[in-house]
């Protein structure tokens, strides 16, 4: 039944990156060695065809992390910085973080692919009970690298979760992240923003599996596509039986900035409690002409109007990080790259 | 009080027969030999006389078939199909077509009156005041239509309508025109299937201009035995027409799963309009999801030309497992789609439905607003894709679709996909799951609904919107059709 696969070169040098490797990165190299790097043909893959991206990548490249020494001895008010860095080659790296019970810890990872690479980073995470974590995550690859960033995020009971991304795309850019939420008083907060300019592709993939009863998780998305860009949203909300009185709200909403922008989102939700609150709203759209005009008749000159407006329209996502300079960090990286969009 | 009194009959009917359609008419029939071959598709071509570029075309669909795999992708669980153990045909014994009504046997006649299908004409001026409330119904038993009513009176405006089998015979270049062209052979599993093997359906074509004189009307009644029921339909409103079009469906209850592939096909040409609206109250299996009607159907639009307008209005109540997305295809300038859907799954079953909008030219816009209920055991899907092609400039969709969660054994999944390529688009999309109001609940009860006659009143509430897109006299069949479905729902 299955055809046999051939693998590509990026796919023999991912196998290749990860000889004799252990954990998550023994089942990676195992997946690639089996079904090759997933194409559209793969439903949870369908408007990025990581295969095709990374069609021209060859050899083994390496994946530096740095500030690996924070994910030890973990306490209350620490602050973790990582600098992932893929050089071009294909490469792969983990870690893993573990929040003590009652502890409040900031995670920042920055990704970087350069280009020729194919980068491939995951991150396991643990909540204890009463743990908070504020987790950012910040793209700035080159435009010719590939690279897959996902986290197995799990949460214990009253455990809180603030997630915000900035992506600001690649030849392919992915942030999947995959989290258990138990309901009783734990809670999750996730979302940010891309910005997309021409030959970038970034896509979002959420996935938030309630298990238990009461929880709480707000998702808020959002995005500006310049023409030639290509934004993926999917999200989904699973909740099972047990978990009734979920409170659980999706929202994705996207500008589409030229006319050749491509937005394509799949906002999910799989239901199996009958006692439960939950929403998802999906908007796409382009810039308000009427709000430009208003801009512009005060003097404000069209492209300062239309950046003012695509800035004030993604900050929303990021004004859930609770450090100021950390926000601020991240408007900052949005503004650059809106600048030279228009 | 009146209403209360009358609340409190429905619920006691409804205890007294569940499916009220579950009988079975006791009539001889031709069956064609069971299985899936090329003597099945030339029997089936043979007895209706069709021409050799009909028979052809079946056959390559029956290759095409033969080599394909059943997809599984939809959230559906069901047995593996043993599609050689199937009749493929089945028609009443002394022969397929009547050219009066006074020759079609007692037996149907008296199966259809049973089901409220009235087909004597008479019946229908007696029965109704009013001549604009009359309705054309095209009856399919099993494989072949028995009797298409009011042909004269719709001649006489030009709207031809009768069995697809005649149409082949009595306007083969229409047919041929437009047959296959909106859902092609090759579209899905089903479809090739269906192709290959469909036996009658209803035939639509209403000439420039000419808005049709009353409301048409199909009704399919599958009743043999060991059946699968292929049945195709194709309307076509040429350049300023209008047709509303109504479908309904029952089967006896039986212990084996029965097997309905239909292929629907609508063609709107300039600044017509198709309306069309379906009852679905296949056998749903019973408690323990044993029976049941596997309802696998294709059903597309093609708005061809500018301003055209199609409106798919579905009611959802029967079939062990449902699978169907009614599609729009917006290429005309300005066309327009809607969707309006309500899906009630009780019992075991399980129904994976939603729509289609391909947005592709330009100003086209498209609404769709789903209302999914799930009780019981039972799982429903809304899965529904919004394209817009780069060239739907000025392309706008709203989409709604809202589930309701009646008991804690059940489930309802949204899968919406959304894809755009202009910025010249607006899309919106919203969904919501909940579960019925306590307050709401405890409200009606209050003032004297018993509980199940409280549900039924919210449940219409939550669903008002999509039946009030339903011909007037259907929209109370359907009203009749949710409280039976969801009936030992609660508590």
């Amino acid at each position: 039944m299955t055809a046999i696969l051939t693998h590509t070169q990026a796919e023999k040098a991912l196998i290749g990156a990860l000889d004799g490797a252990t954990g998550w990165r023994a089942h990676l190299r195992e997946a690639t060695q089996r079904d090759g790097l997933p194409t559209r043909r793969n439903e949870f893959w369908k408007w990025s065809d990581l295969r095709r991206a990374a069609n021209d990548v060859s050899g083994v490249g390496r994946l530096d992390v740095t500030g690996l020494d924070g994910l030890t001895n973990v306490k209350d008010g620490d602050r973790i910085e990582l600098a992932v860095a893929a050089s071009a080659g294909a490469s792969a790296a983990d870690a893993a973080l573990v929040v003590p019970a009652g502890a409040s810890v900031t995670l920042v990872e920055t990704l970087k692919g350069a280009a020729g690479s194919l980068g491939n980073w995951h991150m396991t995470i643990r909540l204890e009970a009463g743990a908070r974590l504020d987790r950012v995550v910040i793209t700035d690859h080159d435009a010719d690298a590939v690279f897959v960033g996902s986290a197995e995020i799990e949460l214990a009971e009253t455990a809180t979760l603030n997630q915000t991304m900035v992506d600001t795309g690649a030849r392919l850019s992915r942030n999947e992240t995959h989290v258990t939420h138990p309901g009783q008083g734990a809670s999750i907060t996730m979302g940010g923003a891309y910005v997309l300019a021409a030959g970038r592709h970034a896509d979002t993939t959420n996935l938030v599996h309630h298990t238990g009863p009461g929880g709480v998780t707000q998702q808020l998305v959002k995005g500006a596509v310049a023409s030639g860009g290509h934004g993926v949203f999917q999200g989904k909300f699973i909740v099972d039986r047990a978990a009734q009185q979920t409170d659980a709200r999706m929202t994705h909403r996207a500008l589409m900035l030229g006319e050749r922008a491509e937005i394509d989102a799949k906002p999910e939700l799989e239901i199996y409690a009958d006692d439960v609150q939950c929403a998802h709203g999906n908007a796409l759209g382009t810039l308000d002409e009427t709000a430009l005009f208003y801009m512009r008749q005060r003097g404000l000159p069209k492209a300062r109007a239309r950046a003012l407006l695509i800035e004030s329209y993604l900050a929303e996502p990021l004004d859930r990080v609770q450090d100021e300079a950390l926000r601020e960090r991240l408007k900052a990286s949005l503004r650059a790259r809106l600048g030279a969009l228009i | 009080m009146a209403a209360v009194k009358e609340t409190i009959e429905d619920v006691r009917n409804l205890e007294a027969d569940k499916y009220k359609y579950g009988f079975t008419t006791d009539i001889e029939q031709d069956l064609a030999p069971k299985g899936l071959n090329e003597e099945t598709v030339r029997l089936i071509s043979g007895k209706k006389d069709e021409p050799d570029w009909m028979l052809k075309w079946r056959l390559e669909a029956l290759e095409r078939f033969m080599a394909l795999k059943e997809p599984e992708w939809a959230k559906v669980d069901y047995p593996k199909i043993d599609y050689q153990d199937i009749h493929y045909y089945a028609e009443p014994k002394a022969g397929a077509k009547y050219d009066s009504i006074d020759d079609v046997p007692e037996e149907i006649l008296a199966d259809f009156a049973k089901l409220g299908i009235p087909l004597k004409e008479q019946e229908v001026l007696l029965g109704v005041k009013g001549s604009e409330n009359r309705v054309a119904v095209d009856a399919v038993f099993d494989s072949v239509s028995v009797v298409t009513t009011f042909k004269a009176e719709l001649a006489k405006a030009g709207v031809i309508f009768c069995s697809i089998s005649e149409a082949l015979r009595d306007h083969p270049d229409l047919v041929r025109k437009y047959l296959g062209s909106v859902v092609p052979a090759s579209d899905n599993y089903f479809a090739t299937l269906n192709t290959a093997v469909f036996s009658d359906g209803s035939f639509v074509y209403v000439p420039p201009g000419v808005r049709c004189p009353m409301e048409l009307s199909t009704y399919f009644r599958m009743n043999a035995e060991g059946t699968g029921q292929f049945e195709r339909t194709l309307i076509i409103a040429d350049k300023g027409a209008y047709v509303s079009y109504l479908e309904g469906c029952t089967a006896p209850m039986r212990d084996e799963n029965q097997l309905h592939a239909a292929v629907v096909e609508l063609v709107a040409l300039d600044d017509a309009e198709i309306k069309y609206s379906t009852v679905q109250n296949w056998w749903p299996g019973d408690e323990n999801g044993k029976g049941g009607v596997y309802n696998f159907v294709t059903k597309r639009g093609d708005c061809r030309g500018k301003n055209s307008k199609i409106s798919w209005t579905q009611v959802e109540t029967g079939s062990a497992i449902t699978w169907k997305y009614p599609s729009c295809i917006l290429r005309g300038e300005n066309s327009r789609g809607e969707f309006y859907s309500i899906a009630v799954t009780n019992g075991r079953q399980q129904a994976d439905t939603g729509t289609k909008m391909i947005h592709l030219g330009k100003g086209t816009t498209s609404r769709v607003i789903s209302k999914g209920i799930s009780a019981g055991r039972s799982d429903q899907t809304y899965r529904g894709l919004v394209s817009v092609h780069g060239k739907a400039e000025g392309a706008r969709n709203f989409t709604q679709c809202d589930s309701l969660l009646i008991g804690d054994q059940c489930g309802a999944h949204t899968v919406p996909y959304v894809e755009c390529k202009t910025p010249k688009a607006v899309l919106e999309h919203e969904a919501t799951t909940t579960k019925l109001s306590e307050d709401q609940l405890f409200y009606a009860r209050q003032r004297g609904l018993d509980e199940e006659a409280a549900t039924a009143l919210l449940v219409n509430g939550f669903v008002r919107e999509v039946l009030q897109e339903l011909p007037m006299e259907f929209a109370v069949e359907a009203q009749q059709l949710l409280k039976v479905s969801l009936e030992g729902s609660v508590g």
